[in-house]
């Protein structure tokens, strides 16, 4: 046996000298997978392709649209009751709603009443793992407290009731705005247009919710309702409070597809009527690109409006990304000239407007709280964004912006409605570049799988390394004997299971922190982090739990594999969040990776140069004081919006949002960076 | 999950008692709060056959006098049914009804640890008695303590978060793996009938521990687990030339008996006989009114091995039948069972020295080609291998299996939720998960056995070479 055993090592499997050398080269290796990845993220906006109509059957602008000036002039004149109405008495709340009815009525459509109740922000992080569920209404309220949506339906003559398109209308009833009171304008004149067509398969739902308690609310409550079966449907129609019409929850099908309208006010800033998509769900869901597709199509090719979607601004005017986009544009004509056929160079401006709407897309995506209503659509499955559009008029040519809006919206239903199945064919995953370019899965995973490809080399390589090198004792018995070296790990492995219980302690404080009245976001804030600390000593002075309990092992290698196992978590937590919210992965990835793969003790005497110590050890320190979150997150406020914006308890604030939007981030930042971060320092901080 | 292991030696034997209560007391915590948790209705926790709601269904149908096996929604055993049946329709004081079954679990847990504990304490004296017929005991004594095994196999069983999930979990799963360990502990305490019976109706409420008759009549037949049979009878010789040599007049007997013991394996096979006499008798007085025994054999173990619920486990079978056309049916389900009993064998013969290894080796090979799968089973193997910790200190690639598990149990729901919840991934993306899971089974088996068989190339290797 002893001599066959050096022949069978002498040539391993190809897969086995593959992954062998890859781990004993894992420093360059990581390096160039880091660098890779970020430049990867970087060259993005270059990468994104053409936007396209995946869905054959959906064929945008294929009929003339039929919306006709005589319905603008409807749709004008009931814009004007409206602001009539608005004018001439302090509302009470039902007249709205009462009014629309009764055009809806007007035109034969069904209609029916939705009163609900606010919920109040609750603390549940979790929930966005448990699917819809119906909220809890709470107890004690008045009849004005309620909120009052107005839902119209038109049954399609050749549909079988099964499947439903749905428009929605946010409006204030307490105080509506002009632009509020167009949308009310465009959602009728469409909908009496719709009244009469003959081709109409799917239902139409038309909902002019009530944003008294918000947008968001109104739509998800009824969207909660509409999709519970529920037997009071009826009883509570017919409370006191209820206006005239009260004959129960009407539905039709499923929801193919929702349009939230709105109207901004507006503005001087472009030359076109311009309309801006919102489509980011929660949880960075977005709606399938086919949508966006057709929206986008109709409105730039239909009606000539100007299409944008949302980025950030301050990312315009940086100096680093021009000058990075003028480097790729000459690399692109480089190329150009070389072979004809490489076209992968765009224009400076270009680049620089992709960088932005594209951090602003991940962003979004990665806050994990829906832009719009719209998100309310996303949690039943059901493709939905939000069309802002901002007219560029004088109040004369009203009646015009109608009928082009009306129009637009008018394809989208027409296409939508020519839909044999879900939404299905074209991506659900992807990054907005322009209303026009996008990057698909397929593409933005590269550079987050480049990121993420050292931790696992770098943690086999620390645990092979850290479990090879022997204690200096007799060789013979080592040799011979069973000594436990492959189970060493379950030391370090103890510790980082105890850091990440510590975590779950930490996602819970937020909990009763919020239960404490009257108290500002900095009081708060600080009482999280001073109740964290609290925690952490505890299970500190739990014997046993922190400190290294075989005091009669060699620590030499205890921090590199504490370092591994760390490593192991962050790569296991990583790729998690991909799945969940790609885009706080990626984000998360950038912030952790360098953190986690360059942290070594300080007082680790590695035989360097006393400079290269002192670099490498300000790196650390540095990195570390980056990863912590609401440094980094109080240092990127503070670079976008300026310094003198950014208070203390804004960090609190900006967390609070998140759990109250079941945001799966404040779970990644809490159970994952956060023990990484902590388990960093305390590598940081290892006696050697 | 292991971390318990590390506790080293001395401390685990002191908080024995002190950890197991503690887990106990968490399990009754969560199983009051197990309906916010919703776990009896995650595909990973509960299967079809395993399920408890199932089983309530099964009881109202039969409490209707209808079959309770009619509309194939139960699919366990008739006796389960009479036993739990009653609890899962109980109230107490207004609780939900789910907390006496949740409390027959735990207590099924605790017996379950209690007798993992009673075999590893019974292994390590075996372990101890036959390095010292070795001449190896003072070899090892200096360098390496044995670890108490049976304390740390039982608290990693009960802290093992399968276990602990399962549990609460609402499904049987915590009752067979009960009667498996029964079993395993009546054969290596050589209590013959206890052994018959565990095995009886562990077979009988789920089918796969059928195969561990092979184990269970080696360890009736030639004891506990030990380095291979040759080296006693080579040590025995060396032993004896030299204490032959050295002090006259020492008698030199035989420390350890190489002949099979047949007395013992025939009485097994007599109890086994009795005890299924008894539980068929007892399954045909109670499906007496809906179609007798061939009703019930049809409806159970028929409904597990022709895999006819497609739902989504963490098993690769329901996928591929999905898949398969219906005409290669047959032949891939018989493929797939013969499977499992092809590594049966060749496993029985190189592994017979050490028969309670091997009943690990089967569990988790049943447990990852059987039809419906749970966590409950890795839960029981899982500890069952911690039962080796001396013997498999050198296992290779640990952490690397124990992120693999982590990882996959993580990602595993994550998976349903954007399948099922989302509607942006697909069976794919679920199914995916459940191939890693069986991977990560696969070099489990593969890497326990060679560092068993490793160990005992180590130990012939002490033998042979002169000290």
């Amino acid at each position: 046996m002893a001599e066959t055993e050096p022949a069978v090592k002498s040539k391993p499997r190809p897969i086995m000298r593959i992954s062998l050398f890859l781990v004993s080269h894992s420093l360059l290796f990581s390096v160039v997978c880091c660098t890779a990845g970020i430049v990867a993220l970087l060259i993005l906006p270059l990468l994104a392709k053409n936007t396209y109509i995946s869905e054959n059957a959906l064929m945008p602008g294929s009929a003339s649209p039929m919306l006709s000036n005589d319905d603008a002039s409807d749709g004008y004149r009931f814009y004007n009751r409206i602001m009539d109405l608005d004018a001439k008495t302090t509302i009470a709340g039902n007249e709205i709603p009462e009014l629309i009815a009764e055009h809806i009525k007007e035109l034969d459509g069904e209609v029916n009443y939705h009163k609900f109740l606010p919920i109040s922000n609750k603390f549940h992080p979790l929930h966005f793992f448990l699917g819809p569920d119906a909220g809890i209404i709470q107890e004690n309220f008045t009849c004005s407290s309620y909120g009052i949506n107005t839902v119209g339906i038109i049954r399609a003559p050749r549909g079988d009731g099964k499947e439903a398109i749905v428009l929605v209308t946010p409006y204030n009833s307490t105080k509506i705005t002009t632009g509020e009171a167009l949308s009310l304008g465009i959602a009728y004149s469409v909908f009496s247009l719709l009244s009469r067509v003959t081709w109409l398969a799917k239902d139409i739902i038309w909902l002019a919710s009530d944003s008294k308690h918000g947008e968001y609310a109104a739509v998800s409550a009824w969207l909660r309702d509409y999709n519970t079966l529920s037997f009071g449907d009826l009883k509570l129609q017919d409370e006191m409070c209820s206006p005239s019409i009260s004959n129960g929850f009407r539905r039709a099908g499923t929801m193919a597809a929702a349009l939230i309208i709105k109207v901004a006010d507006s503005s001087m800033e472009f030359e076109k009527d311009n309309l801006k998509i919102y489509a980011e769900a929660s949880n960075g869901q977005m709606p399938n690109l086919d949508l966006i597709n057709i929206v986008n199509y109709l409105a730039v090719h239909g009606q000539g409006l100007q299409v944008r979607v949302e980025k950030i601004w301050s990312l315009l005017d940086s100096w680093w990304l021009k000058i990075l986009g003028q480097l790729l544009e000459l690399l692109g004509s480089v190329a150009k000239t070389l072979n004809p056929q490489w076209k992968f160079g765009i224009p400076v401006a270009d680049y620089v407007e992709g960088s932005a709407t594209l951090a602003s897309s991940l962003y979004n995506q990665a806050l994990g709280v829906p832009t719009g209503p719209h998100g309310a659509f996303r949690d039943y499955q059901v493709d939905a964004i939000t069309m802002e559009i901002s007219p560029k008029f004088y109040s004369s040519q009203r009646a015009l912006f109608l009928l082009r809006v009306g129009r637009l919206i008018e394809g989208v239903v027409r296409s939508v409605n020519n839909l044999l199945e879900k939404f299905h064919q074209s991506f659900f995953l992807y990054l907005m570049t322009s209303p026009s370019r996008f990057a698909s899965v397929g593409v933005y995973m590269i550079a987050f799988a480049l990121l993420v490809a050292p931790l696992p080399l770098v943690a086999t390589s620390l645990f092979s390394d850290a479990s090879n090198s022997k204690p200096e004792k007799d060789e013979i018995s080592s040799k011979s004997l069973p000594t436990f070296t492959s189970w060493k790990w379950l030391s370090a492995a103890k510790t980082v299971l105890f850091v990440h219980l510590w975590s779950a302690t930490v996602t819970l404080l937020p909990y009763f922190i919020s239960k404490i009245p009257n108290s500002t976001p900095s009081f708060n804030f600080l009482s999280w982090i001073e109740l964290s600390l609290a925690s952490f000593l505890f299970m500190y002075a739990i014997p046993g739990s922190f400190s290294s309990s075989s005091t009669t092992q060699p620590q030499r290698n205890e921090w590199a594999l504490l370092k591994s196992v760390t490593i192991a978590a962050a790569f296991i937590g990583l790729c998690l969040m991909s799945v969940i919210n790609f885009a706080t992965a990626e984000i998360g990835a950038l912030l952790l990776v360098p953190m986690c793969l360059t942290v070594l003790p300080l007082r680790l005497d590695l035989k360097e140069k006393p400079v290269r110590a002192f670099v490498r050890r300000a790196c650390n320190v540095l990195l570390v004081f980056l990863g912590f979150p609401p440094i980094i997150f109080l240092l990127l406020k503070g670079a976008l919006d300026g310094f003198s914006s950014v208070g203390f308890g804004d960090f609190w604030n900006w967390a609070e949002s998140l759990w109250a939007w079941n945001s799966a981030t404040y779970i990644y930042m809490c159970m994952v960076h956060l023990p990484c971060w902590v388990l960093c320092i305390r590598t940081l901080l290892h006696r050697c | 999950m292991e971390e318990k292991t590390k506790a080293g030696s001395k401390r685990t034997k002191l908080g024995f008692w002190k950890w197991a209560i503690a887990s106990i007391v968490l399990r009754l915590i969560l199983s009051y709060f197990s309906k916010y948790l919703n776990l009896s209705s995650r595909p990973e926790v509960s299967t079809p056959l395993t399920s408890l709601r199932r089983l309530a269904e099964g009881y109202w149908l039969k409490q209707l006098s209808i079959s309770p096996y009619s509309g194939s929604m139960y699919h366990g055993s008739p006796l389960l049914l009479s036993i739990l049946g009653p609890l899962t329709a109980k109230k107490i004081e207004g609780h939900a009804s789910h907390l006496l079954c949740s409390l027959v679990s735990v207590i099924a847990d605790f017996i379950s640890a209690i007798l993992i504990r009673a075999t590893g304490h019974i292994l390590v004296t075996a372990h101890g008695h036959s390095l010292k017929a070795l001449g190896l005991d003072k070899l090892f004594k200096d360098t390496v303590e044995i670890l108490p095994s049976g304390d740390i196999a039982a608290l990693v069983y009960l802290w093992n978060p399968f276990t602990i999930i399962s549990c609460i979990g609402f499904n049987t799963s915590p009752i067979e793996n009960l009667f498996v360990i029964l079993s395993l502990y009546g054969a290596s305490a050589g209590l013959v009938p206890l052994a018959a019976f565990g095995w009886v109706i562990a077979s009988h409420l789920s089918l796969y521990p059928l195969v561990l008759v092979i184990p269970v009549i080696f360890l009736l037949g030639y004891g506990l687990d030990a380095p291979p049979r040759k080296l006693f009878v080579q040590s025995n010789l060396l032993v004896g030339e030299e204490r032959s040599k050295d002090q006259v007049g020492v008698k030199n007997k035989p420390i350890k008996t190489t002949n099979f013991a047949w007395r013992r394996v025939v009485l097994f096979f007599f109890w086994a006989t009795i005890w299924i006499t008894y539980v068929l008798i007892l399954c045909a007085i109670s499906m007496k009114d809906y179609g007798g025994l061939a009703e019930m054999f049809k409806r159970t173990y028929g409904f597990t091995l022709t895999v006819k619920d497609l739902s989504p486990n963490i098993g690769v079978l329901w996928y591929f039948f999905a898949e398969v056309f219906d005409f290669f049916r047959n032949f891939f389900v018989i493929v797939f069972h013969v499977n499992i009993l092809f590594m049966i064998l060749p496993l029985a013969i190189r592994l017979n020295h050490r028969p309670c290894f091997l009943v690990f080796v089967y569990l988790a090979i049943s447990s990852m080609l059987k039809s419906y799968p749970s966590v409950g089973d890795s839960a029981l193997y899982l500890s069952l291998l911690v039962l080796f910790v001396n013997e498999l200190s050198e296992m290779k690639l640990s952490f690397f299996l124990f992120c693999g598990y982590v990882g996959v149990s993580l990602l595993s729901p994550v998976m349903h939720n954007l399948w099922i919840w989302r509607g942006t991934g697909n069976a794919n993306f679920y199914f995916a998960t459940a191939m890693a899971y069986a991977s990560f089974q696969i070099i489990l088996v593969v890497e326990s056995v060679s560092a068993m068989l490793n160990y005992d190339r180590k130990i012939r290797k002490l033998c042979t070479t002169p000290l």
